[in-house]
């Protein structure tokens, strides 16, 4: 159906594989976390997509719904927020392959799958955590009294944790930005909770 | 211009949802002017608890005394929103389970754990009590904030969804097509635009809240990771700034659903009403968090401009509230009883407020008024004289047992009680700080016990009456929760 | 969030698993950067070394197996270094000091070694020990003598080191102690030799 889509979303993958592509985004800490990584969950994002809807609804419910595939995606996105995995990943091979496969797997499709039965209220609480948590992972790389990677200098935590800090401020003004537009004025101006007697918010 | 006529909306009962979080709000109101009215009389030094048993007691009634404005708010805003857009009981009510875990957490860290770093937990205090209180305590308090703060996200997240299902995007339910378009008068009702805006000042409160938050709780294990206290203190204040604020905003919807309803005239959400709500939502959103998150070396402009925007933005709001206000009660031969009384009341108290404030935010008086008494006495002012008293307006009319029904001499005294006794007890407060007065637990000289004793007699005169209040509505929570015609109609109305 | 009960107790089960993953990933919460992860995995299981040719200051050829059956105190620096390895020699210097003065030379000796083998000769390996004390028999400083296998044997001790761009190097700094088995058996913070030393002088 979408066998082209398919084709370059792996190959893409197989891309980011390489190890000149490896080399490129593993060489500083702040591409490692905030390149590499969320690529390789936005790898697992779109495979999700590139699944039939119907498939994505039985897996979903095979799962038990929304809630354990958040929570997965949360403890898998943050295993690899820990200093001691990224120096793993970079001098362990087994440990490079588990990233490359748990990131699209573990976080990347659960999210996306989680994300077609989320409603309003459960999308807004995921970026509202992920945003606060991300800022305070910042927080936690600048404050850090120790060099925390032996792969990396130790003045690349400082500045990778900015960048979080500021990625935090730049989404929640982006998260915020799209409730301000788009979206359609409901036909009806009372709710179904309301009883008739309401009054109607647009006097004709 | 647009045209505006009244529309009638009939008279609703409150949700056993909404009754739940007032009997919470109105029990440890109570509760904690009791805390209040002992902390006064320890300044007066009529009785002797200490300073330690002091800042116990303060870190309870701030943290309690906050936290119920909230929930107070929250069930004005709620019970008048529904109306217009389709809210889910369900969120509301796990909002107020998560706030009663939360109570109970910080009310456990103070009382247990003799917590008692002041409810605004300035960094690092909570982690250096000097022996005083244990690690878990100052965890278990943070906690408690946390658990609180979730559930007020929820709620927001629920409203946020609500309002956006309706009218397709805050931009179009805080009414900026009629505010820079033409005004067509089909702007949102003032309710659905104070909503609006309380729920995006509150998401950024909330969310700016939960990672000092955690940032603090993870300090309190991990010492090594420090702190910048500017950032603490800028990130605290602004979240505690925002959600007291916001409470404010919140219970007003009381005003603008009732008066209206007491003297059929509508409220206009004109341009002008429009463009103070809009503009305080983004003197929240962006000054603040602007001037706070990019430069942490706050320069001193920066802390001046801060400051005044901070008071400064309560301001259009207030006026277009007050003038609103006047004008829909203005030769509408609305009937007085104790709703719209205590409503017309606190608009007066919100006013009253929002000027010492306005004098504090000026800098040369700040450097002589900052740590007296005058800090507590504008916050209690539009707080206790405002907020509360707008809340107090709500309780009776949802109470009211009949749109006729005659008020007896007792609530009429009751009403009389509260408010010349929060304007003494205000007053006594302002005027002590006028003559440098230290505020909290410090040494009074015996010159300025007086202040402290009338202050004292004045704040029991506040208790009493609200006893009564909250009396008079447990004892009408059956009739509170039915439908039926609660708003007279004015004299010379059609019926 | 639309979590049934099925949804409710997977997301419970995943959070556990989390936990549980988290835990051991982190050996109970301790270790967040491989650097303290590496040490508490060399107090539970010491570790053999490869046998290095090394080279001291006045260039006699020797091997860490030469010192079976005494204590051993290695650090690793490269003498150019104007941060972290000065503290590691002030740090040397402190243990030399507070070790018995009978037991040095025969029960427990130190050893400063570079990995940096192309660029310290013997002279600036001399200059190095003469500027914090060393005296070339009880504490010498030595290079590794084949650049090849510089790598293994800082493999084996766990021990990084990137270039930080300006010409020098950054590595992860600590004090190691070879047992009498020539085994790594403990390895510690360079701000506590004088715990170091009285560890060692109670074992003696
Ligand atoms: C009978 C009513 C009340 C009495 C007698 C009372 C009394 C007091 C006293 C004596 C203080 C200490 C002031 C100082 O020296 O700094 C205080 C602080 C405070 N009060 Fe009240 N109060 C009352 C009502 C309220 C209400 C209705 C609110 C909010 C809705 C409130 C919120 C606060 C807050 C936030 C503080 C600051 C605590 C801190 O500094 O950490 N109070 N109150
Ligand atoms: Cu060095």
């Amino acid at each position: 159906m979408n066998l082209h889509a398919r084709i370059s979303l792996g190959a893409c993958y197989l891309f980011l594989a390489t190890p000149v592509a490896r080399s490129a985004l593993e060489a500083a800490m702040s591409t490692h976390m905030l390149l590499q990584i969320p690529l390789l969950a936005a790898a697992g994002v779109l495979l999700a997509r590139l699944l039939p809807v119907a498939r994505q609804d039985a897996l979903l419910t095979a799962c038990g719904g929304a809630l354990p595939l958040v929570v997965l995606a949360l403890f898998a996105s943050s295993y690899w927020m820990l200093p001691r995995a990224l120096d793993a990943a970079l001098g362990d091979p087994l440990t490079e392959a588990a990233k490359f496969i748990s990131l699209p797997l573990l976080v990347g499709l659960p999210l996306a799958l989680a994300w077609r039965q989320l409603t309003a209220i459960g999308r807004g609480f995921v970026w509202t955590n992920f945003i606060s948590m991300l800022a305070v992972l910042g927080w936690l790389y600048i404050a850090a009294p120790v060099r925390v990677c032996n792969n990396y200098l130790v003045d690349e935590q400082g500045s990778t944790g900015w960048l979080m800090v500021k990625l935090a401020l730049l989404l929640f003004a982006g998260w915020l930005g799209t409730l301000f537009v788009g979206g359609n004025v409901a036909p009806v101006a009372v709710p179904a909770s309301s009883r008739d007697d309401a009054r109607q918010a647009n006097p004709a | 211009m647009a045209n505006y006529t009244y529309e009638h909306t009939p008279d609703r009962g409150a949700t056993a949802g909404v009754l739940a979080y007032l009997g919470t709000a109105c029990a440890v109101l109570l509760l904690m002017m009791l805390v209040g009215l002992l902390m006064r009389l320890e300044q007066a030094q009529i009785i002797d608890l200490g300073a330690n048993w002091f800042y116990e007691l303060m870190t309870l009634h701030g943290a309690g005394m906050v936290g119920i404005a909230g929930i107070a708010g929250a069930a004005v805003m709620w019970h008048f929103l529904r109306q217009y857009v389709d809210l889910s009981p369900g969120i509301f009510l796990a909002n107020l389970a998560l706030f009663l875990v939360g109570v109970v957490m910080i009310i456990g860290s103070i009382v247990f754990g003799h917590f008692h770093a002041a409810w605004t937990f300035l960094y690092p205090m909570p982690s250096q009590s000097m022996g005083m209180w244990s690690q878990e305590a100052a965890a278990l308090f943070m906690g408690g904030l946390l658990v609180i703060g979730v559930g007020f996200l929820l709620l927001h997240l629920d409203i946020a969804r609500a309002i956006v299902a309706r009218y397709g995007n805050f931009a179009r339910a805080l009414g900026w097509p009629q505010l820079f378009g033409h005004d067509d008068g089909n702007a949102p009702p003032p309710t659905v635009v104070a909503s609006t805006m309380v729920t995006i000042v509150n998401i950024v409160g909330l969310v700016v809240g939960a990672s000092i938050l955690t940032m603090m709780l993870l300090n309190l294990y991990l010492p090594e990771f420090t702190i910048d206290a500017m950032l603490a203190k800028g990130m605290i204040y602004f979240f505690g700034h925002v959600f007291i604020n916001a409470t404010i905003y919140m219970a007003v919807i009381a005003v603008y659903e009732i008066l209206p309803r007491y003297t059929q005239r509508p409220w206009k959400a004109n341009k002008v009403f429009l463009a103070s709500w809009s503009a305080s939502t983004l003197m929240v959103m962006f000054i603040f968090p602007h001037h706070l998150l990019m430069d942490f070396a706050f320069p001193q402009w920066m802390l001046i401009m801060g400051h005044i925007i901070g008071y400064l933005n309560t301001v259009p709001i207030l006026v277009v509230t007050g003038y609103g206000a006047l004008m829909i009660v203005f030769r509408s031969g609305i009937r007085w009883d104790m709703a719209s009384r205590l409503l017309f009341l606190s608009l007066f108290g919100w006013a009253a407020g929002a000027m010492p404030a306005f004098i504090d935010g000026t800098i040369t008086v700040n450097y002589v008024m900052h740590n007296t008494l005058w800090v507590p006495g504008h916050f209690h002012t539009y707080l206790l004289l405002g907020m509360v008293a707008m809340v107090f307006g709500f309780i009776y009319y949802l109470g009211k047992p009949g749109q006729n029904a005659a008020e007896g001499w007792l609530d009429r005294a009751a009403f009389w009680g509260f408010s010349s006794g929060a304007l003494g007890f205000t007053l006594s407060f302002l005027y002590a700080g006028k003559e440098s007065v230290a505020r909290r637990y410090a040494v009074h000289l015996p010159e300025w016990l007086p202040y402290d004793r009338v202050g004292s007699v004045f704040a029991a005169l506040v208790v009493a009456s609200s006893l009564l209040f909250v009396l008079r509505f447990f004892s009408r929570l059956g009739a509170a929760g039915r439908d039926y015609a609660r708003a007279p109609l004015a004299q010379g109305a059609a019926a | 969030m639309k979590a049934g009960r099925a949804g409710l107790v997977a997301g419970g089960l995943v959070a556990l698993l989390g936990f549980g993953v988290f835990w051991s990933a982190t050996d109970g919460f301790t270790a967040f950067t491989a650097e303290t992860a590496r040490r508490a995995e060399i107090l539970r299981s010491p570790r053999s070394l490869p046998a290095v040719a090394l080279e001291d200051q006045d260039g006699r050829r020797f091997s860490l197996q030469d010192y079976r059956g005494r204590l051993l105190a290695v650090e690793f620096i490269y003498t150019r270094c104007t941060t972290i390895c000065r503290s590691l020699g002030m740090a040397f210097r402190q243990v030399r000091e507070r070790l018995p003065a009978q037991a040095l030379g025969h029960e427990v000796a130190l050893l400063s070694i570079s990995f940096d083998a192309a660029r310290d000769d013997p002279a600036s390996l001399k200059a190095y020990g003469q500027a914090f004390g060393a005296d070339g028999a009880h504490w010498r400083i030595a290079r590794i003598h084949s650049p090849a296998e510089v790598a293994p044997l800082l493999a084996a001790f766990g021990v990084v080191v990137i270039p930080d761009g300006m010409g020098g190097f950054e590595h992860n700094a600590a004090i190691h102690l070879l047992g009498r088995d020539g085994k790594l058996t403990q390895i510690s913070d360079i701000d506590q030799p004088v715990e170091f030393a009285d560890r060692i002088a109670s074992s003696l």
